[in-house]
């Protein structure tokens, strides 16, 4: 393997000043003192209503308002893949907390005053609250004009009904394939809704000015995205929109697209000469931003008596709120990947997006892959154990390898999916448990595998601009979204690498679309792979420049020049060298004493221009819209008790095939992270509504994440390195892919434990007693 | 309003307050100290904690009228000089990641530290237990605090353990 | 968050001053002390107070001590200062176990105990001890003084038996002088910071008298009086035991909510204080015993 200096290191975050001396600014930090303006939102108590009026005689009335605004103020629809959505509802409400009007004041809390006087009439409207019912028949519909919505081409909405989108996917054939079953398994799976919950709440700031310029500060992790949709749906010139997105306090997906963010931008509109700042509250976060979806999954699945899967029949059925315009294609992404890493002729996949009465469903890290898993990989140890083969062996018989084929017919690329299994089974010595640490404690180990793919449009692209400075010092200008995940760091080893510059010789800043180049959303754990492609083009090109340069001035022949050690060297001349510092701003002196060459300025660029997704709308068959996926597998040995069913993570393990990782302690610390963060999902927490579509636990105090003391005993991070070949150095994603195994692994490992299916997530302490000491009650009464 | 005295990493600020003001948001917009960070404002998450004459509080919770003639420490305090210790761990062992919740858990723990030089790993989860962090999974906090509480208290070993950093830029 | 609620502040220098405005405000001031639960209430709209009275500055409220076997504990003693406080521990266990499952050092470090019992939320943990050690409140007013018992001053969630005039000084715990030792568990959702889906709170003395109180499992913490009879003056046994348990219906009437269901509630209790009784006496014997492992998931 080629000895790199700087890729595979582990290269301490170039972000890390910053961050931890209170330097960083987020957007909260973003001041414009007098000149500020503070926006409140008045939003929806109702889940489904007409608005009859809205009186805001009253609020004005508060000292230090400046205006109030409200749908008729702003009637622009907007949408990343449909446009279903507007600023303020119009005639009607969705659901509870979305956005009716808008108090803008001097000081949040007059905001805050007037928000809570301004008088709204409704007049309630039948709701559907949980997707079965929003598609049985006669069901209330939320949509009733969604045969006019605009969209992207690869969605299929049923107008008529619920349904925004039914990704539908068809291999072989699927009777068939039951039939040659010698065991069926089927069952369904149920995943309630998660929040996010990043620790810093939505946060934007707009400002237009006399010049008709609109600037948008937000935490964001797609800037040029907001800029699209602020100018598409504000009938603004992109030239005149600007989004400088600082420091991002957490993402996880709930930052993607275009939430809250275009609230102020459109506030801005009317405010000229002002900023105006509308940060979200606690609350708001739970009950007005992306959510993850909720999923019905109906699993069944035939497997012949050697073990091999014969039939997929995979049906997922999502809870994807008001407004789909991201969320729908979440369900998209699943419907295409529903088979698992799992290599399977004939298969029948319906991912149904489906409209109800709750928050906007989106982007999650894992984008509907983790609920996804929950069932199939549940359903895979269940249907091991029910034809009696050994679940890990089932899994490296049925396991894709390079070379087959998808749900949809494109070719599985390289990968380690194998040497990840085994590597986690044996981290945590698979098959021989701990002895529990009390007899009130069982110990039980569960397995999943995980694999995931980018979703994105054919033609998502990203791009670098690199700029050399007099001490050869670089600005490497980029748009992705540096989320914690340590891209900023990545980029830098990247141009790095190429080069020869040490990563702290590298600024990267935050996004500014004014001034960094495209880049469309830091999101599908796609920006190490798609703008690290960029970054290294941009860095090829430089060298090009310069040893363009050298060659012109000193005769070398290019292919003789090289860089190292921030100089230019030739192997055919071991005298010469010049360091980068000397001309890469200045230029070389000629011995006329005249220039040659002048500032090193690169520029790079990608776009996957093999993918595509012109698959038949029936089967799916034909496109190419996955550019590859991600796979890995994790294994854990969970201690219950049995009494109160409080459970503890006594040693997990997850492998992920990174292809390559440029930097494998920035790799191990998503592995860590992003298991405890699906351990949360499947342990803690879920988002609970009432009968009226209230969300009852809109707080840290009862939609809590896991604290320092929630975490298991020990995590041990695997890398594996099987390189994907259009990826920079053969890296691919892992960000997202972290927390996909947890919640399967810890409903496998308590039925191991206990011997309880539980196919309903949260698996909670109480719902693993409860279920226990169901079953025991049920097999006394058998005795 | 009224204007009152507070000691704001060791430097005398004056500032008007009303009643109703909490010391998190007269901090940020009135004093421009910006890292003690607004995530819950109801004392569950931790990013708003200072130290409150020496001992972490959460700043959402507290009233900015009642700290006249206390002393407040932020993250800037800490940072003015030189990075301490504690902050090179946290950069050495990644112990962060969108750093939110970073200024927070620096000074919890900062507070730990204090009173309990060599603290157990127990000490240490009990300390955050009320600082949230979405990202990291505590692990590598766990592990920076670690590590700089295993060598000898004194300033200068400490120093020399974490002298060997692999980032150039922070020499 | 801003407060859009507006109000005034005062910080009295004597106690009189603190009564003088209580009396004058009644209900519409409120006593701050911590703050951690009153801010939360104002930013949320739950009390809308015209005047606050920070009483932080009176020396007489930070009394901690342990006299003749009585333990005080004044209105500005923070949880901090309890879990701190090596006496506290000595003299009541379960006191120093309660502190310790209340929120996070962060909170603790503010919060009071007589904050927290003025709260009277129904899964009060820091009931518990009190309830078993049959503290008395003492309470103030221009008028004079008022001792209230423990076991009259819960009167509905979030209701007490504390006059509008009226300001709590201090909470005082009779030690009991015969060998006596206690015990708190909590099961909450999470090993961190979390509100309890219920507490047992058992005291037990060398004669084989037994207290025991609950919280988060009716609507006020209370004393669990049918069990204690049946089981004072015996000596536990696994027989005693299941009979205790199987006593826990009649005691407690517990609801489902955010936290947990009713059938939980029930099902666990019986749990806890099975273990809550061997755990009294491992400590009664001397044996350490680490209350946040009893009930399993942490390390």
């Amino acid at each position: 393997m080629k000895d790199y200096k700087f890729i595979g290191k582990d290269i301490t975050r170039i972000d890390g000043l910053e961050k931890i001396s209170g330097a960083a600014i987020y957007g909260d930090d973003i001041d414009f003192g007098a000149s500020m303006l503070h926006a409140e939102l008045v939003q929806s108590t109702q889940a489904h209503a007409i608005i009859k009026s809205i009186d805001i005689s009253e609020a004005l009335k508060v000292k230090d308002v400046y205006k109030i605004f409200t749908g008729k103020d702003f009637p622009y629809k907007f949408g990343l893949y449909m446009k279903d959505r507007y600023i303020f509802a119009q005639d009607k409400v969705r659901f509870v907390g979305e956005q009716v009007a808008a108090v803008v004041a001097r000081t949040p809390g007059a905001a805050k005053r007037a928000a809570a006087l301004v008088k709204v009439e409704y007049e309630p409207l039948p709701a559907v609250l949980d997707q079965m019912e929003a598609i049985a028949e006669g069901a209330t519909l939320l949509h009733p004009d969604l045969e006019n919505y605009p969209h992207v081409p690869w969605f299929f909405p049923k107008p008529g009904t619920n349904v925004a989108h039914w990704r539908k996917t068809r291999k072989g054939n699927l009777e068939e394939g039951f039939a040659k079953a010698d065991f069926i398994l089927e069952d369904t799976y149920t995943v309630p809704r998660y929040a996010h919950c990043a620790i810093e709440t939505h946060v934007a700031v707009g400002k237009f000015d006399y010049s008709e310029r609109l600037t948008v500060w937000s935490s964001s992790q797609s800037p040029h995205t907001q800029r699209h949709l602020f100018a598409e749906a504000l009938g603004l010139t992109h030239k005149n929109v600007r989004v400088i997105a600082p420091h991002v306090g957490g993402g996880f997906g709930g930052k993607a697209g275009v939430t809250m963010e275009i609230i102020p931008a459109a506030l801005a509109t009317k405010l000229k000469g002002y900023a105006v700042k509308l940060r979200y509250s606690r609350e708001q976060e739970f009950i007005n931003t992306y959510q993850r979806l909720g999923v019905v999954a109906k699993i069944k699945m035939g497997v012949d008596k050697n073990g091999e899967i014969t039939a997929l029949d995979h049906k997922i059925y999502w809870d994807a709120g008001a407004y789909v315009e991201y969320g729908a294609n979440v369900v998209n992404a699943v419907g295409l990947s529903a088979i698992g890493p799992y290599r399977i002729d004939n298969v029948s996949i319906d991912s149904v997006c489906i409209y109800t009465n709750l928050p906007p469903g989106g982007a999650y890290r894992g984008f509907g892959y983790s609920e996804m898993l929950f069932g199939l990989e549940s359903h895979v140890t269940r249907m091991a154990k029910t034809m009696g083969m050994e679940e890990i062996e089932f899994r490296k018989k049925n396991a894709i390898m390079e070379g087959d084929t998808t749900a949809y017919g494109a070719k599985m690329n390289p990968n380690g999916l194998i040497e990840c299994i085994e590597k986690a089974t044996a981290a945590i010595d698979w098959g021989n448990k701990p002895v529990p640490s009390d007899p009130n404690k069982v110990v039980g180990q569960g397995f999943s595998l995980l694999w995931k793919a980018p979703a994105m449009p054919p033609n998502a692209s990203s791009s670098a601009f690199l700029k050399f400075n007099e001490d050869a010092s670089i600005n490497l200008i980029i748009s992705g979204m540096d989320i914690g995940q340590g891209y900023q760091t990545v980029m830098a080893q990247i141009a790095a690498e190429v080069l020869s510059i040490p990563p702290s010789k590298i600024r990267v800043e935050t996004p500014d679309t004014d001034r960094n180049p495209y880049e469309w959303q830091t999101v599908a754990s796609h920006i190490t792979w798609s703008c690290g492609n960029a970054v290294k083009k941009a860095a090829l090109d430089a060298k090009e420049q310069i040893l363009t340069l050298i060659n012109r001035v000193y005769n070398y022949p290019i292919d003789d020049l090289y860089l190292e050690d921030e100089a230019v060297k030739c192997i055919t001349d071991n005298k010469f060298k010049l360091l980068l510092k000397d001309f890469v701003v200045d230029g070389i002196m000629t011995s006329d004493g005249t220039f040659k060459g002048g500032p090193i300025n690169a520029r790079g660029m990608f776009m996957p221009e093999f993918s595509s997704t012109n698959g038949d709308p029936e089967t799916s068959q034909g496109g190419h819209p996955n550019v590859h996926y991600t796979v890995g597998a994790a294994a854990l040995n969970l201690e219950i008790d049995k009494d109160t069913g409080k459970m503890r993570v006594l040693k997990a393990a997850l492998a992920i095939d990174a292809g390559k990782a440029l930097n494998p302690d920035l790799v191990r610390g998503q592995i860590t992270g992003g298991l405890v963060q699906g351990l949360a999902t499947v342990l803690f927490e879920d988002m609970r509504y009432d009968a009226n579509g209230k969300l009852m636990n809109p707080n840290f105090t009862d939609y809590k994440i896991p604290t320092a003391m929630d975490i298991p005993d020990e995590i041990i991070p695997i890398i594996v390195e099987v390189p994907q070949p259009d990826g920079p150095y053969g890296a691919r994603g892992v960000g997202e892919h972290t927390m996909l195994p947890a919640a399967p692994m810890i409903a496998n490992a308590v039925e191991d434990a206990l011997g309880i299916r539980i196919k309903s997530m949260p698996v909670t302490a109480e719902k693993v007693a409860m279920t226990y000491l169901d079953s025991n009650r049920q097999q006394k009464n058998h005795e | 309003m009224k204007e009152i005295c507070i000691t704001v990493n060791n430097e005398k600020r004056y500032v008007s307050v009303e009643p109703n003001e909490v010391l998190l948001d007269v901090l940020r917009e009135k004093l421009g100290v910006k890292s003690p960070k607004c995530g819950c404002e109801r004392g569950d998450c931790g990013a708003c904690t200072v130290l409150l004459d020496g001992n972490a509080v959460r700043s959402c919770l507290v009233l900015a009228i009642e700290v006249e003639g206390h002393s407040i420490i932020t993250v800037e305090g800490i940072s003015a000089d030189k990075l301490s210790t504690l902050q090179e761990a946290f950069i050495q062992f990644n112990s962060f990641q969108c750093g939110y919740c970073a200024p927070g858990i620096i000074l919890a723990v900062t507070e730990l530290l204090e009173k309990h030089p060599h603290p157990t790993l127990e000490e240490i989860k009990e300390s955050i237990a009320g600082n949230l962090c979405r990202c990291t999974g505590y692990t590598p906090i766990f592990d920076a605090i670690m590590a700089l509480t295993k060598v000898d208290q004194h300033t200068t070993d400490a120093e020399k353990a974490l002298s060997q950093d692999r980032n150039p830029a922070l020499q | 968050m801003a407060i859009a609620h507006e109000f005034s502040y005062e910080r009295p220098q004597n106690l009189h001053a603190v009564l003088e405005l209580k009396d004058s405000y009644r209900n519409r001031a409120l006593i701050y002390a911590g703050g951690t639960d009153l801010v939360v209430n104002i930013k949320e709209g739950m009390v809308k107070p015209e005047l606050l009275i920070d009483i932080k500055d009176l020396p007489e409220l930070h009394k901690l001590c342990l006299d003749n076997g009585t333990l005080y504990i004044g209105a500005a003693v923070t949880f901090t200062d309890l879990i701190d406080t090596e006496f506290v521990f000595q003299a009541c266990p379960m006191l120093h176990d309660a502190c310790k499952t209340v929120a996070s050092t962060g909170v603790r470090s503010r919060a009071t105990l007589v904050g927290n019992i003025c709260s009277a939320v129904p899964s009060l943990d820091s009931a518990t001890p009190l309830l078993c050690y049959e503290a008395v409140v003492h309470c103030a007013s221009v008028e004079g003084t008022r001792n209230i018992p423990i076991s009259e001053w819960f009167l509905a969630p979030r209701k007490t038996a504390i006059k509008d005039r009226e300001v709590v000084t201090g909470i005082s715990l009779k030690i009991p002088k015969e060998k006596s030792t206690s015990v708190y568990l909590k099961l909450g959702r999470y090993g961190g910071e979390d509100l309890a889906q219920a507490g047992w709170g058992i005291w037990l003395n060398n004669a084989y008298q037994y207290r025991i109180a609950h919280c988060a499992l009716a609507p006020i913490p209370s004393r669990a009086a049918v069990i204690e009879a049946m089981l004072n003056g015996k000596e536990l046994t696994p027989q005693l035991i299941e009979a205790a348990v199987a006593l826990i219906p009649q005691e407690i009437n517990p609801i489902s909510d955010i936290r947990s269901s009713k059938e939980y509630r029930l099902h666990v209790s019986g749990v806890m204080l099975k273990r809550g009784l061997l755990a009294a006496i491992d400590r009664m014997e001397g044996r350490v015993v680490e209350p946040a492992k009893l009930l399993g998931g942490i390390t």
